[in-house]
């Protein structure tokens, strides 16, 4: 069978929202457990529980990321005032309190994210783009940061000194970028 | 008048094992033929992907065409692997190769070995001169080895040099390490091209110029790779 490949034009909202509610293990790992599909908050997110339990907040926009990335700081601190009560709700969660994350979808890398991305462990990016094969919407995702290296039991335990480790560092552990080398690198 | 280069531009000050192996060869002749079979020079190659390895596969035979009889290894992978270009009638005692290519993905398995040069295969894109700064801010963390950038990809040479500038700038002001450009390799060449074959030929032979006259290589105590019988 031929396959015919052509670039979709941008979606609407409730589009985005049902194809991402399909594609939510992709998001999020298997065994993952679709909570709300329209959570009454801005941007009204996606709300997932992971495998490993956590409250998981899909924060998505189809054209603007900055939105994108701060209904969804936003959607996890009130996701952290009312994790008690989110608990009791939602019986996937199996009352384990565990901490959320958050998932930011949009079309294009959201300005300011990678300093965000440092500080925050539990956030991951996500770059989308729409395709019609044979007729057919698909949704492309791209992962724009690499998952932590550290399980997340470790996150808090102070970083070993990388001078110390030369033989396990690797391709995937590089040495973060400042803001004024990102700055640098942003254009040619 | 004292001339000032940039220090982009210009080559970082001799090793001490250079010193050292310019010492043995030149001051002490009989140490020197004593130790000749316990040193390597070898120049490690940090690739960007493993695709890349058609580059240093090709290199290999252009230096040893060139009278640079070359060993091909990959350390550090699952099968690791050599490939001598060398005739079968060179064939000497071991040790005597002049050059060893190392072809490695992975910084960790050139920070083993602490050598003192690195060429690094650097794909012609902003997100490629991005990873390689990152490559180099590691290896510099770990000694601040001599960093010759080979581009791969670019429509031209001015593009490859507007990716090179880009890089070498970013590196001197962020982590003062100059690199030396080392040449590039278009985009219209490529493994498996037999059109281009002669095209491409003069671009390596044109990056293996470069290696020679300036004597970019490290030098390694026994750790030349193991010969097949």
């Amino acid at each position: 069978m031929k396959l015919k490949i052509e670039s979709a034009e941008t979606p609407d909202r409730e589009q985005l929202r049902s194809l991402l509610t399909e594609a939510a293990e992709q998001l999020t790992g298997t065994g993952t457990n679709i909570l709300e599909t329209r959570l009454r908050w801005d941007g009204q997110p996606l709300l997932l529980a992971d495998a490993n339990l956590h409250p998981v907040l899909v924060s998505f926009e189809p054209e603007h990321s900055e939105a994108a990335l701060l209904n969804g700081l936003r959607g996890v601190e009130q996701l952290c005032n009312a994790l008690p009560w989110i608990n009791q709700v939602y019986e996937p969660l199996q009352q384990q309190q565990q901490p959320p994350k958050l998932v930011v979808v949009a079309r294009e890398f959201p300005p300011g994210a990678s300093a965000v991305l440092r500080l925050c462990p539990g956030l991951s990016l996500y770059r989308y783009r729409l395709f019609s094969v044979n007729g057919e919407i698909a949704l492309w995702l791209e992962h724009l940061n690499p998952p932590p290296a550290m399980p997340a039991a470790q996150e808090s335990a102070p970083r070993q000194d990388a001078a110390a480790l030369p033989q396990e560092a690797s391709n995937d552990i590089l040495p973060p970028l400042s803001d004024a080398e990102s700055a640098y690198f942003q254009q040619l | 008048m004292v001339s000032r280069l940039n220090p982009a531009w210009q080559r970082k000050s001799t090793s001490s094992s250079r010193l050292a192996e310019i010492s043995a060869r030149f001051l002490g002749t009989t140490q020197a033929a004593t130790h000749r079979d316990d040193f390597c020079r070898a120049i490690p190659f940090l690739l960007d992907t493993p695709a890349q390895h058609w580059i240093t596969d090709e290199l290999g035979q252009i230096l040893t065409q060139r009278g640079h009889p070359c060993t091909l290894c990959h350390p550090g992978e699952a099968n690791p692997m050599e490939h001598s270009f060398r005739q079968a009638q060179a064939a000497e005692a071991p040790g005597s190769d002049e050059y060893c290519l190392l072809a490695v993905t992975c910084p960790a398995t050139l920070l083993k070995y602490g050598v003192d040069h690195v060429v690094l295969l650097v794909p012609a894109s902003l997100d490629g001169i991005r990873d390689a700064y990152q490559r180099i801010k590691l290896l510099s963390q770990h000694g601040a080895p001599d960093v010759g950038i080979v581009l791969v990809g670019p429509r031209d040479q001015h593009a490859a040099w507007r990716y090179f500038r880009k890089l070498a700038v970013g590196t001197l002001r962020y982590l003062d390490v100059p690199l030396l450009n080392l040449g590039f390799l278009p985009e219209q060449i490529g493994p498996g091209q037999d059109a281009e074959a002669s095209h491409r030929h003069n671009f390596l032979a044109r990056i293996s110029e470069r290696l020679l006259h300036s004597g970019f290589y490290s030098t390694l105590t026994m750790t030349t790779p193991r010969r097949n019988a």
